[in-house]
């Protein structure tokens, strides 16, 4: 493990932060597993998070659903799911159904575990999947999800050496990694997660795990555990510069030295414009998504200024390299949103990435924004995403030239009459 | 436990944040684990916020729970230091409410002064997004109204328009217009956009109106009996009940007018009304009687929704575009009785009581109507049935907050319905014309867009599927099958652009044809 260097200090804060919960997750995995069911044990305030904040309202026959905890159930020792396992058995062939917990059956103490256990059958395993807000957030159930597949994982035998990329990415995205690898001579054993659940990848003690997804730390470090595997420690795949680690560290573990310097230059020579307008712009990223890190890392090696990075996680082993990366950056974890607020106001940064629940304030308050989602839905991963990464952050600033004069005290008004 | 997939209401916390979000000098603390306060999301994507919505989280972690810490004492004072505000309203979410603090006293441990923080602490198992919001807005109506002289020119309040009410803005513009017709002044609207200090000048108005059935009527209930104010009730939804509506603000007012010894304010003449001060005030009742309109009066309707959507559109459309009712419903169960008591002698049948949407598709599939109005909800399942459908109530959603005034209440408000009726229902020769060209006009669709049959842009999703389905065979080169795979999984949207750079991409190089290889080629090339 390579050590933090000594001059990235990473500041705790108190978290008082706007984000989404661990649920948020199911709005990419079951478009992902496409034999999989969602199943949220939870209350209305779940059901109304999925279909306002991920606007998932519009399905007719959604692959997630909530058993909803009315006030009857509360008093009830452990909930009852038989029937509404059978709804979903009935109405949706799953191959497989995640189990995922929420606050209130947290608060319950309600034993999950046995829960999935006494629901599984072995044509349809039910897998307990944590992901309530009062431990998650936002993409780190993802983490919670691939974990509850590892029992699922074939082992794959000592002598069998691949890699396995583990992160959830669209099946073209997944189609480019492969075909990379396989050209760098890198033999592939598959994805966690794939696109379906009976096509999970085996892994065992020659396995290479390559995450592609910077918030899934705890299910790398569990298969490095129980089945004994390595895990790649790199920067992730984002960018020429990280795209170039990525690969050659990957090739090395298979005892390949490659040379991917012409490829990295050709890379940035390709989005020379971008990293034009990039250079010594002040960017600010607010804790969202968890991508931080890795796109501050990004920013950084594109000549732009990050005034901070935040996040609303760190993990200071499987983060290293990136945290290495990023020295002489302020880093900050669990960040307090409304310090946050004073030193934007105070260092006027060309550029906020943030939520979507603090773009447009940010925008009235005269900021070029960048939403911090869209980088989780976006194809940016490795050399064929180089350019969709670039356009992401340079779009704004691009649309803020072409747009008039804004007399704000003329254009909002009435906008929204609660403001001082 | 059921299962549920959607929900026609919010939570109890989404109805406190509905009310102190339009409220200035208001600040709501959530007690709540991390991600309870997505709805912030719903006011800055659906309202745009210029500014930051006054909410914050004093976020529970199970860890804090262990150690039995909590975060709420620092969290007030943070929202006292850094915003200021009048009041802090501090309430609890569904799992915190388990925990049976006492939100009040760990409040005052912040330091902030006891008057300034109101714990509100409903049930949110037993308490959804209006009741919610209709409590706390009649608390802080009881709270901070006080006896005040009467203004010397007639006013009114205006009470009940919140943040993400259905339609809010142009609503309140078009009564706006009317009263201001009238000669009567606009007191206070509230919650939509008053402070502390405005809810306490509340009694100097001479007249509520309160025309929502969800939110505002308890706090006009409560000023009548604590300062004698009348109120008016009804929404003016259509040509008609705006008419009695006017009449009836007039008559409460000549009341007071009397005891003031102020001049009695007469009804203007009907064209005052209008957007040019010359014309009709509402195109429908001409409309209703054309002969186009024939068509309509055995259109079939089923008409959905909150309560007070659901009564006004039932009896606009039979009342004023004679239609047929064949059944009409509401998802809120507390407003059932009243709605019953409304819409007597208008429905065939039973008022459908529900909030599984599952319920009212399958009723809609069943019956077939020739027009729907809806929420959302029932928008997308009249979508896969093709049935007429129009949104008149919410839930909100995007498309409730267009820029434009579309209005449904007081006559702008009944031109707008009409409108959408109009263009939602298939009407008469036009219908005739596509049943029997049925598969010309397809081609149509599918070529140059998707007009409707009344002409408005209807690109859905499967239209466009189709549309790109169509034509992606009978490109100049040839593609491996593993190379069309892999085009496949392009999202359908830019799948035609991507075939035809592709294929530049493969000429420039000097390839014959597109194998896997030239496709990955291509795609680092220009960029996924």
């Amino acid at each position: 493990m390579m050590p933090v260097s000594s001059d990235c200090q990473i500041l705790k804060e108190d978290n008082v932060t706007h984000s989404f919960c661990g649920l948020a997750c199911v709005g990419w995995l079951y478009q992902k597993i496409k034999d999989s069911f969602f199943l949220i044990l939870g209350t209305h305030t779940c059901a109304h998070f999925l279909q306002n904040a991920l606007g998932m309202m519009i399905f007719a026959k959604p692959r997630f659903g909530i058993a909803l905890l009315e006030e009857s159930d509360l008093s009830k020792h452990e909930p009852r799911l038989d029937e509404v396992i059978s709804e979903i058995k009935r109405d949706h062939h799953p191959s497989v159904i995640f189990l995922l917990s929420s606050c209130t059956p947290e608060v319950m103490k309600v034993d999950f575990k046995g829960l999935a256990h006494t629901l599984s059958t072995p044509e349809v395993p039910v897998l307990f999947v944590p992901a309530s807000g009062l431990v998650f957030n936002f993409t780190q159930a993802e983490d919670s999800v691939l974990q509850a597949l590892v029992h699922h994982c074939p082992e794959a035998p000592a002598g069998r050496k691949n890699v396995v990329f583990v992160g959830s990415v669209n099946d073209s995205t997944a189609d480019d990694l492969r075909a990379e690898a396989e050209e760098l001579g890198i033999p592939v054993g598959g994805f966690l997660p794939e696109s379906r659940f009976d096509r999970l990848p085996a892994i065992g003690p020659d396995t290479v795990l390559a995450p592609i997804q910077p918030y899934l730390s705890r299910v790398c470090s569990r298969l490095s555990r129980e089945r004994g595997s390595r895990v790649l420690n790199s920067l992730f795949p984002f960018g020429p510069d990280g795209t170039r680690a990525f690969w050659e560290d990957l090739a090395a573990e298979f005892g390949m030295k490659v040379d991917l310097r012409d490829r990295e230059e050709a890379a940035w020579k390709k989005i020379e414009k971008q990293t034009g307008l990039l250079r010594n712009k002040k960017i600010f990223l607010t804790a969202d998504t968890m991508m931080e890190l890795p796109l501050a890392r990004f920013l950084k090696h594109a000549g732009a200024d990050v005034v901070e990075c935040s996040s609303a996680y760190i993990n200071k082993k499987f983060h290293a390299r990136e945290l290495e990366a990023l020295s002489g950056v302020r880093v900050v974890e669990q960040p307090n949103f409304h310090r946050q607020l004073e030193e934007i106001r105070r260092t006027r940064p060309d550029m906020i990435v943030t939520s979507l629940m603090t773009a447009n304030p940010f925008v009235g308050n005269g900021f070029v924004v960048k939403w911090s989602m869209e980088f989780t839905l976006m194809s940016i991963h490795s050399w064929s995403g180089v350019f969709t990464l670039a356009n992401l952050f340079v779009s704004p600033l691009l649309r803020r030239q072409k747009l008039p004069a804004f007399d704000e005290s003329v254009w909002l008004e009435g906008v929204m009459p609660s403001a001082l | 436990m059921r299962l549920a997939f959607w929900l026609y209401e919010g939570t109890a916390l989404h109805g406190i944040s509905r009310v102190t979000n339009s409220m200035k000098g208001v600040h709501t603390v959530y007690h709540a684990p991390q991600g309870d306060d997505y709805i912030t999301a719903t006011y800055t994507m659906l309202e745009r916020t210029p500014e930051f919505p006054r909410l914050s989280i004093s976020v529970v972690r199970g860890q804090d729970l262990a150690r039995g810490v909590s975060r709420l004492p620092s969290t007030v004072e943070q929202v006292e230091e850094h915003y200021g505000p009048e009041l802090i309203v501090v309430a609890p979410s569904c799992s915190t409410a388990l925990l049976q603090e006492d939100l009040g006293q760990m409040a005052r441990q912040s330091g902030v002064s006891p008057d300034k923080i109101m714990v509100y602490a409903v049930n949110p198992f037993r308490v959804s997004e209006n009741e919610a919001a209709e409590g706390l807005f009649t608390e802080l109506v009881k709270r901070f109204a006080k006896e005040c002289p009467k203004t010397d020119l007639p006013s009114v309040n205006i009470l009940g328009f919140t943040s993400l009410g259905f339609h809010l803005r142009a609503n309140l513009t078009s009564m706006r217009r009317m009263l201001q017709t009238l000669g009567i002044r606009v007191n206070v609207v509230a919650p939509w956009g008053a402070g502390t200090a405005d809810l306490a000048t509340l009694p100097s108005a001479w007249l509520n109106i309160a025309p929502y059935r969800e939110i505002g009527r308890q706090a006009a209930d409560y000023l009548e009996s604590a300062f004698g104010m009348p109120s008016v009730t009804e929404a003016p939804i259509g040509v008609g009940t705006t008419m009695r509506w006017l009449e009836s603000v007039i008559e409460k007012i000549n009341l007071i007018a009397a005891e003031l010894g102020s001049a009695q304010i007469v009804m203007p003449d009907p064209r005052a009304f209008s957007l040019d001060g010359l014309s009709a005030p509402s195109g429908v009742p001409w409309f209703a009687r054309t002969a186009d309109m024939e068509s309509f009066s055995n259109k079939r309707a089923f008409v959905f929704g909150d309560a007070t959507h659901t009564v006004g559109v039932v009896k606009f459309l039979r009342d004023e575009l004679g239609m047929q009712i064949i059944g009409a419903g509401t998802y809120l169960a507390r407003q059932a009785d009243w709605v019953r008591s409304q819409l007597e002698g208008y429905l065939p049948g039973e008022l459908m009581v529900t909030d599984r949407f599952q319920d009212v598709s399958k009723f809609i599939e069943e019956e077939m109507p020739e027009l729907v109005c809806g929420t959302q909800m029932e928008r997308h399942s009249c979508r896969k049935l093709d049935v007429p459908c129009m949104v008149i109530s919410p839930p909100t959603h995007i498309e409730n907050h267009l820029l434009g005034y579309y209005p449904f209440f007081g006559f702008d408000g009944a031109d707008v319905i009409a409108d959408r009726v109009y263009t939602s229902a298939k009407l008469g020769l036009e219908k005739h014309l596509i049943d029997f060209f049925g598969d010309a006009g397809l081609e149509y669709e599918e070529k140059a867009g998707a007009p409707s049959s009344n002409g408005t842009a209807t690109a859905s999703p499967e239209t466009e599927a189709s549309r790109d389905e169509g034509s992606e065979s009978g490109g100049e080169m040839s593609w491996s099958d593993e190379a069309e795979a892999m085009l496949r999984k392009v999202p359908f949207f830019v799948r035609k652009k991507v075939r035809k750079n592709t294929e530049n991409f493969a000429r420039q190089n000097g390839a014959a044809s597109v194998t896997a290889d030239v496709f990955r080629k291509a795609k680092e090339h220009l960029g996924g």
